[in-house]
Parts: structure tokens; sequence; C-alpha cells
């Protein structure tokens, strides 16, 4: 009886193990895509192709664009977020004071965070499609994708502190997609933030290495419903 | 009325003892039962006719719990030669199987050896070993095995295994708090490796918290099986608060698992894994850490047991065999040569030695025996080789009696243990509803289910009865295991706990305050003799004299080394005295009444005579021929240390009398030169109890310390008796003290140690109240109610584990007890 029991904990203890190795763990990654494919659904007017950049554009409502590489190896900007710059300018930017990957086009008006994420070759069988890029990143750069508990998100890390997030379940969340920035190199070039017009300037719960706590942000939510 | 006891295996808190009670005391027939769960012992009064000690043993195991007889059941495996088939194997079994008292025997042909398990009482080793030789064989020397050894064993078994166990889990529960816990605290600097981010990875997080968790339930699946068992049994045990507490942890997180993998991630926040785990490695270190501490209560038993020689030097037709110990007989005669121990207890019928005793009566300087004098097994041969007559072996050596007497004290239960032992028996149920309550009322109030769910498991991992169970039997098991170190044995929990409530101490006196052995202390002589010849005269008249005054004045004599005058008549006059003629002169000596009636004139002595009465000596007049020769004034000797006992009661507050059957004059010059405070003269023996009792009457505890046969009732009838250790074994059976030696001052030591110990025991009792009573509330919640902080589950689980621990650590301080000097 007593190696029964042994045996059967034994048992457990193995499928665990092996179930844990197993890629299916990756809940996240998983459903990362399918509530961004039903994003881009709900935004399917607002999606297009920049052949310019090489990368998928998602406009916002109010103009704002999160681009996302077809393929890395072929662009310099792996990822994008572009928005006006003027409530920016109103609050005091000087953007000569911005970081190199930060531009500024004085013709449109428009800011450009470019973000450079990685050199993988992304092959597509067939045509490629917005959901199929996007999918290519959660493969090649796993860990860029997370998940954000205090907003029920999915969001792709961009690095310094820049994200672009969109709600697991549209459904339930009022805030469909946010553009979320890093204030701090707009403090830097002369932005008091808190006086950014469309911008939301908070301090956000955020979970890193297991571990939660508060960093101000700039955030612009949208409701694509 | 049958009296067992009985060993019970299996129990892990005070609430197992109960059940186990409870389990018992419900059979018909079943008259008393008391457990105790330190030294794991249930002894139970049945009537043997309405029940069998099979169905005593049914309801223990029903109950959830293994219960072995306490036999004294010794196992010898004994090489025998001579076999030359399995025939002879099976005769061999067919003889001593057939021998009263032997309970199991199997011969092993192949290994030439027979194993044979018997009860001591009822049949002797030799007898097997004769019956073996009867049927045709020859036994060999033997290996044996008993039940000591196996409990010995069976305890560091279980050391080793709970130390193992807790290794084991703390290598899992270590990682896991790492994972669940580290990169909260920011000042550690903790990290995860990115594959177990919680917030990217969570279900894989989740489940190498459950992997690491499960080894560490696996570790502690005692808490489970015995756990649960007893909620079945409706009689919930420490084990089950354990047991609900983590499952519910581990319950809810495995549910949290299954949300995250149907993508509810922030479930990733409500794993409580860490939480079981380390529960269970702290409770398993706690529990691991109360068996060495048990095992070290223990100790005095241990240090007694391993007293006895194993082996003795038997002459046998002129030549030295040594034997094991086993196989003395009662009749043997024993060599012991420098340096040795005395194997068992005897006679010395050959040589003089000095015998260091202090093994067992804590006396520390050696005893001189000679021919004729009682040796103890056990006890050191320091100089000269004697040859001794064993009369006592086995298990009615002295020493085989101390180890009983205290195995039996420790076993006791005090009275002051029935508090803690009810208090025990309804907690576990008590606490289940607090902590159901608890979380319910905060679940109701607009709390979330997790933060019921801490709120339940703290108040149930917190609220441990195991502290309240060890408090008051750890304590009694050093202090009597203390004082038999100090030749002070305490028969039982209740002597333990009287004796420092006693009020007033009534002294026998002769042999108790003095050393009952008189002594001439004073010779007057007139002119018509001088000293020394008065003595010759009087000791030669008394020699061969039975009566103790007669035998001091021989004594006397004999110390001056004054030689005896040859007796031409004798004539003993009862009451009064002896007349005899020596050399041709009539000599008389007696009391005063003799001198009366023979018209001897004492005027000349008178003076002399109550002054010597009024120090409490005894006067004998002597007459030679009609004519007053002088006074020997006998008196037995006060010990030396009673003056010094008298005053140390005295300083403890203690009213001291002493009864004796002694006109009051002697009574009182005894009273006055050890500072007695009332003297209760010239009671009959057969008064002794009445006078006990109304003292006790007065409304005191009364202690009684004597050694007479004609003490044994007044012992009996004194709130406390204590026997001194050189006095009669009516007296010691008696008595709820014994003291093995004959110095008073292990009196004031006993009161001395029985107060310590029942301090000890206030002091455990508090710190298992206190824990308890401080922890339920504060986890339940009561400090959050207020704004302030809730009790991590983690932190009670730590808790516990302590309070268990310190009230041990507590118990064992009185290991540091030392006598007054």
């Amino acid at each position: 009886m007593k190696r029964k029991k042994r045996l059967l904990l034994a048992a457990i203890l193995g499928a665990t193990l092996l179930f844990t190795a197993c890629q299916s763990t990756d809940v996240v990654g998983k459903v990362a895509v399918t509530s961004f494919e039903e994003m881009l659904n709900a935004a399917s007017d607002n999606v297009s192709f920049d052949e310019e950049k090489g990368t998928w554009t998602l406009e916002s409502p109010a103009g704002d664009e999160f681009k996302w590489s077809k393929d890395f190896s072929a662009t310099e900007a792996d990822s994008i977020i572009e928005f006006d710059a003027a409530p920016y300018i109103s609050a005091g930017l000087d953007v000569t004071k911005l970081p190199e990957n930060y531009s500024y086009d004085p013709s449109t008006g428009r800011l450009s965070l470019n973000f450079a994420l990685g050199d993988e070759k992304f092959s597509y069988s067939g045509e490629a499609k917005p959901l199929d890029s996007f999918k290519k990143i959660v493969e090649a750069k796993r860990s860029l994708i997370g998940y954000h508990e205090a907003l029920d998100h999915y969001g792709i890390a961009l690095g310094d502190g820049n994200m672009f997030e969109w709600a697991k379940d549209m459904t339930k969340n009022d805030k469909d997609i946010v553009f979320v920035l890093n204030p701090q190199p707009f403090i830097d070039a002369g932005v008091n933030p808190e006086q950014v017009e469309g911008w939301v300037f908070a301090k956000v719960e955020m979970m890193e290495n297991g571990k939660k706590f508060e960093v101000d942000k700039l955030l612009k939510p949208f409701d694509l419903k | 009325m049958r009296n067992e006891n009985l060993k019970i295996l299996g129990m892990t808190c005070a609430a197992c003892a109960k059940a186990a009670e409870r389990a018992v005391g419900k059979l018909d027939g079943v008259e008393k039962v008391s457990v105790n769960y330190a030294t794991e012992k249930m002894n139970v009064d049945f009537d043997a006719e309405k029940v069998s000690i099979e169905q005593i043993k049914a309801a223990v195991s029903k109950a959830g719990y293994e219960a072995e007889e306490e036999k004294e059941t010794k196992e010898v495996s004994m090489p025998v030669s001579g076999m030359t088939c399995a025939a002879c194997a099976k005769a061999i079994e067919k003889a001593v199987g057939k021998l009263q008292g032997v309970e199991s025997v199997a011969v092993n042909f192949a290994t030439e050896k027979v194993s044979v398990k018997y009860n001591p009482k009822d049949v002797r080793l030799s007898e097997i070993k004769q019956t073996i030789i009867k049927a045709g064989y020859t036994p060999l020397e033997i290996e044996n095995k008993n039940r000591v050894d196996e409990d010995k064993e069976r305890k560091e078994k279980e050391i080793k295994t709970l130390w193992i166990k807790f290794v084991i889990s703390a290598i899992f529960t270590v990682p896991l708090v790492y994972i669940a816990m580290g990169p909260m605290v920011p000042w550690l600097g903790w990290k995860l490796p990115a594959w177990l981010e919680p917030m990217q990875f969570p279900l894989l997080y989740g489940l190498v918290e459950l992997a690491l968790t499960i080894p560490v339930i696996i570790a502690g699946y005692r808490f489970y099986t015995v756990g649960f068992k007893a909620i079945i049994r409706r009689s919930p045990n420490m084990d089950s608060l354990i047991a609900m507490g983590t499952a519910a942890a581990v319950i809810y997180s495995i549910y949290s698992i299954y949300r995250i993998s149907i993508y509810d991630f922030m479930y990733v926040d409500d794993l409580y894994f860490e939480t079981a785990g380390v529960i269970i490695t702290l409770i398993l270190l706690g529990k691991y850490l109360e068996a060495v501490s048990k095992g070290r209560t223990s100790e005095a038993i241990k240090k007694l047991m391993g007293l006895a020689p194993k082996t003795a030097i038997v002459i046998q037709d002129d030549k030295e065999i040594e034997i094991p110990i086993e196989e003395v007989e009662v009749g043997d005669i024993i060599l012991v040569k420098p340096g040795e121990k005395i194997p068992v207890d005897g006679e010395v019928i050959e040589g003089h030695t000095t015998i260091d005793e202090s093994m067992l009566t804590g006396e520390s300087i050696p005893v001189d025996k000679k021919v004729g004098d009682k040796v103890i097994g056990a006890s050191i041969n320091k100089h000269g080789s004697i040859k001794f007559r064993a009369t006592k072996v086995g298990s009615d050596t002295a020493l085989a009696q101390i180890i009983k007497l205290v195995e039996d004290a420790q076993g006791s239960k005090a009275p002051i243990a029935q508090m803690a032992d009810i208090v025990s028996g309804y907690f576990v149920p008590i606490v289940f509803v607090i902590a159901t309550l608890s979380a319910a009322i905060w679940y109701f109030t607009g709390q979330d289910a997790v933060f019921a769910l801490t709120i339940f498991i703290a108040v149930l991992v917190i609220a441990c009865p195991c502290a309240l169970g060890l408090a008051t039997p750890t304590a009694i098991m050093v202090g009597t295991g203390k004082g038999a170190e100090y030749g002070v044995l305490i028969k039982g929990g209740e002597a333990l706990e009287t004796t420092h409530k006693v009020q007033t101490i009534v002294f026998d006196k002769t042999g108790t305050i003095t050393e009952g052995r008189p002594e001439v202390t004073d010779i007057v002589h007139t002119d018509v003799i001088d000293r020394n010849r008065l003595l010759q005269i009087a000791a030669s008249a008394e020699k061969g004299s039975e009566h103790p005054l007669g035998e001091a004045i021989v004594r006397g004599a004999e110390k001056e080394n004054l030689e005896m005058l040859k007796l031409d008549r004798f004539l003993a006059i009862p009451g009064h005295g002896i007349e005899v003629e020596i050399e041709g002169q009539i000599i008389l000596l007696g009391n005063r009444k003799l001198m009366v009636e023979r018209n001897i004139e004492l005027a000349q002595l008178e003076e002399e005579s109550d002054r010597l009465a009024s120090e409490g000596k005894t006067p004998m007049y002597m007459a030679i021929d009609s004519q007053l020769a002088g006074i020997i004034a006998v008196a037995d000797i006060v010990k030396e240390s009673s003056a010094k006992a008298i005053r140390k009661l005295h300083e403890m507050g203690i009213e001291v009398a002493m009864i004796t059957g002694d006109n009051k004059k002697t009574a009182q010059a005894i009273a006055k030169q050890v500072g007695i405070d009332r003297v209760l003269a010239e009671v009959l023996p057969g008064d002794k109890a009445n006078e006990v009792k109304k003292l006790q009457e007065e409304g005191k505890k009364v202690a009684m310390v004597g050694d007479g046969i004609n003490d044994a009732p007044a012992l009996a009838q004194a709130d406390i008796g204590i026997a001194i250790g050189s006095g009669t074994d009516v007296a010691m059976e008696s008595a709820d003290i014994v003291l093995m030696r004959s110095d008073l001052m292990d009196v004031p030591t006993a009161i001395q140690l029985s107060k310590s110990t029942l301090r000890n025991i206030k002091q455990n009792l508090f710190w298992a109240f206190a824990y308890n009573v401080a922890g339920i509330p504060l986890a339940a919640g009561l400090l959050y109610a207020f704004g302030g902080p809730k009790l991590n589950p983690v932190f009670a689980a730590a808790a516990m584990s302590l309070s268990s621990v310190s009230v041990l650590t507590n118990a064992l301080r009185l290991k540091n007890f030392k006598p007054y000097k």
C-alpha cells in the first residue's frame, strides 16, 4: 500500500515536471497572440502596411501609431511608436534634446520612437498578414511579451520602459489599446509631463522579475469598440 | 481489577493522548485510563472479565494509534550446539515452548541459534537453558536484546527519520521560497530566470512551485494521513490542523494554476505553495527538535540503565567464570576486583573494601564494606577484592527497583496536568471553529476569498496544542530524573506537585533525626570505682545483651579496648535492668526504679542524673555490692545534617515537628538541640498516624519523614510520606518520596526540587497558553481590523514550532537544578 502511494506521488511529480518542460505551458504567449488578433479585428480599418519602413501599422482613433516589423532582418526600426508632437512641444519639449532613437519630423509635426528589437529573418508560407508578423515576433522575442496584471493587458516591451499594450479581453476592458511611454527622456528634454495634452501622466503598477513596483508613465489609452 | 501499561505509538500531540484516552475510556469494564503524551504510555485499570487487553488495543487502534503491551519481555538469541537435523530444532522448540512464560521460540537449524522471547518474571533463563540441556543439546553464550535497547533504537530511528524528512523538505522549500517570495524583498536583490517571470510564464511559474511542493508534502505525508483520519474519526488533533491548513493552501494554489491555465493570469498572485512548504518544513524541524529534547528528558533513566555492568565473575567449582549478568542467580558467589562494578545486590562473604555508591545514593564518600555488609549492584568497588553472595538479581535489584520507580514517576500525571489535558482535548475542535468563523467574518465583511483563506490557514497553523501537552510531563520527567541523580526518588507527578505545598514536616526521631544507634556519652563515677573499671564491669555485664542500650555500652568499652570480665551469674530484670556477679561482686545495672527497689542510695548522683536526662540522655545507674558506683549515660546521637536541614526548612517557612515514643524531657532535649518547633512525645507507634491526622485537621499540608515499619501508617497518612533510604522496605513502599541516603538535607532538596519543577511547569503552561492566547487573535486578523498587520501563515508556523521548542527548552533548564548544600 505504502509502495503504491509512493509510486503514485512519484508519478505525479514526474508528470508535473514533464508538463512544466512542455511548451504548452506558455499560456501568456498563446493568449497574447489571440487577443492581439481580436484587437486587430476590432481595428481592421486602421491596420495597414508601411512599404517604406517595412512595418505594419495600427492607427489609433486619434492618429497615434504602433508599428511592428514584417521582418526584423529587413528593418532598421523593428517597432515604432509615432504620434503628434504638438502636445509635447506645448509642454516644453526641446526636440534637440531627445535621445537618438527618438526622431521628430518638422514637416509632419510627428514624433517617432524607433526600437531595434532584433535581426531575425522572418519567413512566411504565403502572403504575410499583420498577425503573422506579430506571431513571428512572439516566437523570436518571447521575453518581450508580458502580462500586465493591473490593467489586465498584454504588452510588448519595446525598450527603455516604453510599451504598447492591448486588452486581454476587449469585452471586459475599456482600454483596448494603450500607448505607454517612459516620461524620463521627455522630462530630460524639457517636458512637463503633467501638461502633455491627451496623455495621462500616472503611476503604473508593473511587475518585473516577480517583483511589483510602481513607475511613472505617460499613457494614452483608446477604446476601439 | 487489572492494571496494565501500554506503549502508545503514533501520537503527535496532547489531543492524540486525549483521543486515545477517550476511545479506551468508553469501553465497558475500563475503570480508569490515563495517557501520558511525553512518555507515550497508557495506564489502564480494567475489569479483565468485562474487557480484554486485546479489546483495549483494538480501541486504541480504531482511534488511529497503535498500542503495544509493556511487557518485561526479554529476547534472547542463544547459540546451541548438538543439533544434527531439522528435527532437533523442532525438539528444542517443543521443549522450550512448553515452559510457562515463554512467549515464542524459534530455532534456526542453519545458524544453530535459538531465539526465545520470554517474560523473566515467569521463567528464568537458567530454566530455559536447563530445558535445552535436558532435551540433549548444549546452550552456548547468549546474545541478548532487551526492551530498553529496542525502545532506544526506535527513538533514535524516529529522530533520524524526522531529520531526513526535515532536510528533504528544506531542500525543496528553500528554492520554493526563493521563487515565491525572494523577489518581493527588493533589498535582497534576488532575481528569477526569465523563463520563470510570473507575468510572462505564469503557468510554468505555478507548476514549478507545485513541483517543488510535492516532495515537501511527501516528507510531511504523515500530517495528512494521521490528521485527516483524526478528522474522520471526529477527534481532530494537531496533525489535523497542519493538514487542513496546508491542504487549504495547496488546493487553492492548484485551483489558481488551473485558472492560470485557462488564461486567468491574475491568479499568479494567488499561489500559496510556499506557505504550505514552509509550514511543513518548520513543523518537521519543530518535531525533530521535540524528539531530540524528549529524548533528553529521559536521560536520567538511560543513565541509570547504563550503570549496570554487562557481565559478572562467578565462582563455580573454585573457578572464575565470566557470565552475562542476566545469568547470575540468587546464591551465586561473585568475585569483584578493585575498580570493577558490583553486578547485582548481595552480601559480602569475604574480603574488605570501600565502595562508591554515589551513583545510587548521591553520597560522595565511599562506604566501607566488610563481611556481612550489603552491597548494591552498579556501585563501584574501589580498593579491595571481595566475594559476595548474590541476594537479588534481575528486576529485584535495587537499581532495577529505582529504574522502575523513576519510570513510573515519569509516566505519571500531576494534578496540574489534568487542566492542560482538558484544555487540549477541546482545543483543536475550538480552533477549527475559530478559524472557520474568522475566515467567514472577514469574507462576509468585504474581504476577498484569498484574504479569508490566509486567515483560516494562519489560525489553524498557529494554534497547536503541542506545547500544552508537553508543558507538564516534560518538566516532571526532568524533575524526577534530576531527583534520582541526587538520590531523591519521587514516586509520581502528584507527589512532586504536592511536596511544594507542605507546611509542616513531622520527623520521626530515632533513625531519622538521630542515627538510631545509641552510644555512651557520659560516665559519672563515685569514689568506690574509677571510670574505666566502671565501664569495663558494665560492658562485661551487658555482653551478649540484645538491648540497644546494653549494646551501646559494649561498643563503648570495645572502643576503649577494655577487656571483658567473666560473668559468674546473670539475671535479667525485665523493664528494670540486670543483676550479675563478677569476680564475687554483685553488680546492679539499670534504671532508677531498679535502684530504688534495691534500696540503693542515689542522692550523691541525683543532680547528675537529672542533668543527663535533661540533655536527652538515658542515665543507667550501676551499683556494686549495694553501693552506688556511678552512672553511664547513653544517647542516640543526632545526625550531623539534622540541625542544618531543619534550619533550611525553617528558612523555607516550614514548621518542623518531631514525633517519638520517648518521654517529654528526652524529646525536648533533642528538639532543642536541632531546633524542632513542635514536639510530639510519648506517642505509641500505632498512634503516629493519628498525630499526623491531627496536624492535617489543623488545615495543614503535612509531610512525614520516617524509616521504620512503625512509621509506615504515618507515612501513608501524611500528604507526603518521605522514607529514609536506609530504612525498611515497608517504609519505602508506603512513602511518596524515598531518600536514598540518610542525610536529612535531602528533605529540603526534595521540597526545593518540587518547587523548581512546579515553577517550571507553570512557566511552561504560561508560555503554551500565551502563544495560543496571543497567537489566535493575531492570526484571526484582530490587529488588521484595527489597521495593524495581518499574520502571515508562515510566521504562524514558525511561532507554533517555537512554542513547543521553547517549552521543551525551558523544561530542560531543570537539568541545571542544584540541591542545597
